[in-house]
């Protein structure tokens, strides 16, 4: 009888004492993720006071004078992951259809590896081939023909002004969309397979072409989650560092035109941080970063709204 | 008649505009298959060449010298190693909670999706974070500092991993357990976990891929350090930020080993990579 | 209960319509799903402007046997069909063959194009599908598909589908909400509609009902029974009550085989084989 009662005691003293480790376990989760925002708003807030409004609008970068307006990293930031999205979209849609629809399951396997893989490459690999394969090749058959060929003075000509050597704006999110593509043409393909077996049979019914299957069924009917895998891909397009340091060029000035090499927040704090000496620099770095955590933050929420937890 | 004749006219355009489609999605199936080759490629031909035994008994070395990367490398691998222990314990446990304990209560929900938010969150943001958390009140950059801002970033992979493991187990395992009068914490110690044993490895994996080649938690932790160190209360080197440093360099063979350096990462986290998603396979299937 | 082969072989009763009435012509079909084989030489003759429906217990192969007549089966590697199947002057499954006794051509040749041939054999599944747009639309959808219409055009044609699918009624005000706001017999009403819309020559129908009530299977039923004025209509069911009241041959299968062929009224009133004398009469479930 008293093994009994002292068996049950027994457990049950273990049994709390593993329940209150596996949630401080959790809490720790939380509390990183309240102290970073903390120390965000806690070490951002000398700039933020200090310059006011004027921080967002201002495109001034000036470590010298101690001027610092964060307009052209918050653009800049904005403008290569916006860009990137427009081009990893399309391929991821084009890689996610081809698996789910066209590719010969023997090659699937393959395909899919190639894909995961992509992901995996770590973003310094990005950095360094943007750096030194991509940036050179694309100011020699792409920047510099155009030079001869687009009269300067032009529309396009402001577009593609710029010092013809690939460490630009345009460049930047061309590493950025490959980087993005495998996440969200992994997150597409999960979706797409997702479209029940009866409503794809039924439009295949019907003699629709694969084609019309795809457009006119399969993709509206995952539109909204389709959205959500987007913004995930944004997100981490918006908060992607070393890959886009290495070939952004690094300028505070305002981007002016595609070609133009310019900065992100993530670059800006990657580059100055570490260097940065006076408390207001480092205060304004800070702040930069509470921006980034503020637009990520909003992408990501919008993509875990829209998509359920289980694909994304 | 005419009608037929208007059919055949859309139908061929129709399927014209299939076999388009079709083409297109080919095409961007190899644009992304062909950047990894390139990718690949460019690391293989680049850095093949430049490794040899110093590559791993030399230190880094001043430009123009002879070097290699021993104290980046070791100094990478006892990072990531005290990041890992750090990630797995408190990921494993905060996963379990997820999975176990936190069955449809509102908590669950906010840690969850606050996990999420740390999972997608930019790893500069995590630097960030550790700097004014360690960094600036112990006066100084230290290899610590960078474990724990590894740890941060590995921590909510292994706790999402984990809890998507651990619900695969069924709920008969679970009651089958407690009906031989077992504890609900010995039941998931000695029996959820050890079923899971697979799976609960591979987020371990996919956690170490994520971290080895992360560069920007990095950069303002543990800065970086020519000389070998093992001293966590002193700045220390690592493969990403030597790399990081030597890629933008003017000096050829500083480039030079910065290629081998990318190259190492890149077998390296790959490999934890499809190790990692075999052994979730594998487990899948069983 | 089991069913044992050397029951199934007990008699095979084929009792066809004849040759000029047929617009489909099922012969010796073998179907595999990957190296099992599901159908044994089956034989299905499918007259013109009849409801011709397919019984049997569950796992017999009259879906499959349905759902090779417009070759959807073609969507997952692996499966494949053997034999003929015979519509519109040619063997579906191997359009280069020379059939000399195969219905005529209505129509531009197949020739292997599942689109074309899927734009003339309709098909409605067994849960409702309707696609998320809106009802209109649903309809519009198919039409579009194979033919430029007017909007007014357009708008008969929904009208009409809708009447003789035996739902306008219940929808012409709510044109415009989508086809997921219906109730399951309104959708695969709905789904008929659409199925017609295009003007197939045969309509397939995999256990429309089976996931209706009484009253929504009802009104599918007199739908289906008016539409044979002007399609084809092949029925896969397990509701043995549902073939008797509107079909005018039964195909009773047995582990992949056609074990008889009967119009309907004789097929029920007197089986002629001691399997489908044990399955009408409920020994089999």
């Amino acid at each position: 009888m008293s093994v009994e009662t002292a068996g049950p005691s027994r457990a049950a003293r273990q049994d709390a004492f593993f329940q209150a480790l596996c949630f401080s376990a959790a809490m720790v989760l939380m509390a990183t993720l309240a102290g970073l925002l903390i120390a965000l708003v806690i070490g951002g807030w000398p700039a933020l006071a200090h310059f006011g409004p004027k921080f967002f609008i201002s495109a001034a970068w000036d470590p010298v004078a101690e001027d610092y307006g964060a307009a052209g990293p918050i653009v800049g930031t904005l403008v290569t992951a916006g860009l990137a999205m427009v081009m990893a979209l399309p391929l991821a849609v084009g890689i996610a259809v081809f698996l789910v629809e066209f590719c010969p399951s023997v090659l699937a396997k393959y395909v899919s590896m190639a894909v995961e893989l992509l992901a995996g490459i770590p973003s310094i690999v990005y950095g360094m081939w943007g750096l030194f394969v991509l940036a050179p090749w694309f100011a020699l058959h792409v920047q510099l023909p155009l030079f001869y060929v687009v009269d300067p003075d032009s529309f396009w000509g402001h577009l593609f002004e710029g010092i013809p050597n690939g460490a630009n704006i345009f460049t930047a999110a061309m590493i950025l969309a490959i980087m993005v593509l495998p996440y969200i043409a992994t997150v597409l393909r999960e979706l797409l397979l997702s479209v029940p077996t009866h409503v794809r049979e039924a439009a295949y019914g019907m003699g629709c072409t694969p084609y019309e299957v795809v457009s006119k069924i399969m993709l509206p009917y995952i539109r909204r989650s389709a959205i959500g895998a987007v913004m995930l891909g944004l997100g981490r397009a918006l908060g992607e560092t070393m890959a886009v340091t290495f070939i952004i060029g690094n300028s505070h000035e305002f981007p002016r035109s595609l070609f133009a090499s310019g900065s992100t927040i993530a670059s800006t704090i990657a580059n100055e941080f570490a260097e940065a000496s006076s408390d207001l620099h480092v205060s304004a770095l800070l702040a930069l970063g509470l921006v980034l955590f503020v637009i990520t933050f909003a992408a990501l929420v919008g993509a875990r709204l829209l998509i359920g937890r289980e694909k994304a | 008649m005419a009608f037929n004749r208007h059919l055949f006219d859309r139908h061929a355009r129709r399927k014209l505009v299939n076999y388009g489609f079709v083409g297109l999605t080919m095409a961007a199936t190899a644009v992304a298959v062909i950047a990894l080759l390139l990718i690949l490629w460019s690391l293989v031909a680049n850095g093949l060449g430049g490794i040899s035994l110093h590559i791993f008994t030399m230190d880094q070395p001043p430009p123009e010298m002879p070097g290699g990367l021993r104290n980046a490398i070791l100094g990478s691998l006892e990072m990531c190693a005290i990041g890992m222990v750090m990630a797995v314990v408190i990921g494993i446990l905060a996963g379990t909670w997820l999975a176990e304990y936190g069955e449809g209560s509102k908590l669950a929900e906010v840690v969850r999706f606050l996990n999420d938010v740390l999972l997608s969150a930019p790893s500069i943001l995590i630097g960030l974070f550790v700097y004014e958390l360690l960094v600036r009140p112990l006066h100084g950059f230290s290899a610590g500092a960078g474990a724990v801002a590894l740890a941060f970033v590995a921590t909510p992979v292994v706790t999402r991993t984990t809890e998507d493991i651990l619900r695969l187990q069924s709920n008969q395992l679970r009651e089958a357990g407690m009906a031989m009068g077992a504890g609900k914490s010995y039941v998931i110690r000695a029996i959820i976990w050890r079923a899971s044993r697979p799976g609960l490895v591979t987020g371990a994996l996919l956690g170490f891929a994520r971290i080895s080649g992360e560069t920007a938690p990095l950069l303002f932790t543990s800065l970086g350090n020519p000389d070998l160190s093992f001293a966590l209360t002193q700045p220390m080197g690592a493969l990403p930020t030597t790399i990081y440093q030597f890629a933008l360099s003017a000096f050829d063979d500083w480039r030079a080993l910065a290629w081998v350096g990318a190259l190492l990462i890149a077998i390296t986290v790959l490999a934890a990579n499809i190790i990692g998603r075999a052994l979730a396979r594998g487990s899948h299937q069983s | 209960m089991n069913f044992d082969a050397k029951q199934a072989d007990v008699g095979s009763v084929i009792l066809p319509p004849p040759m000029e009435q047929r617009v489909l012509d099922v012969r010796g079909l073998n179907f595999f799903y990957g190296k099992h084989q599901a159908l044994f030489g089956v034989d299905l003759p499918v007259a013109r402007g009849k409801i011709t429906a397919l019984i049997g217990p569950s796992g017999c192969g009259k879906s499959t046997l349905l759902r090779t007549l417009n070759k959807i089966y073609d969507l997952y590697p692996g499966q494949h069909a053997e034999g003929q199947i015979l519509f519109n002057g040619e063997n579906l499954l191997n359009p280069r063959e020379a059939v000399e006794d195969a219905p005529p051509a209505a129509g531009l040749a197949i020739n292997g194009d599942n689109a074309r041939l899927r734009a003339r054999i309709g098909m409605v599944f067994q849960r409702p599908t309707p696609f998320p747009m809106s009802i209109y639309e649903n309809i519009a959808f198919g039409v579009r598909l194979h033919r430029n219409v007017s909007r007014a055009q357009m708008d008969e044609i929904v009208e009409t589908s809708l009447t003789r699918a035996a739902l306008w009624d219940e929808v012409k005000d709510k044109l415009d909400k989508s086809g997921l706001s219906l109730s399951g017999g309104q959708q695969q009403r709905l789904c008929v509609a659409r199925g017609i819309a295009v003007e197939p020559e045969v309509l397939l129908l995999d256990e429309p009902a089976s996931a209706l009530d009484p009253l929504s299977t009802a009104k599918l039923e007199t739908a289906l029974i008016e539409l044979k004025q002007s399609f084809t209509i092949v029925i896969v069911t397990h509701n043995l009550q549902q073939a008797a009241r509107i079909s005018d041959y039964t195909g009773f299968m047995l582990m992949g085989k056609m074990v008889e062929f009967r119009p309907s009224g004789e097929a029920f009133v007197r089986p002629a084989t001691a399997a489908m004398r044990d399955y009408v009469t409920g020994r089999y479930g």
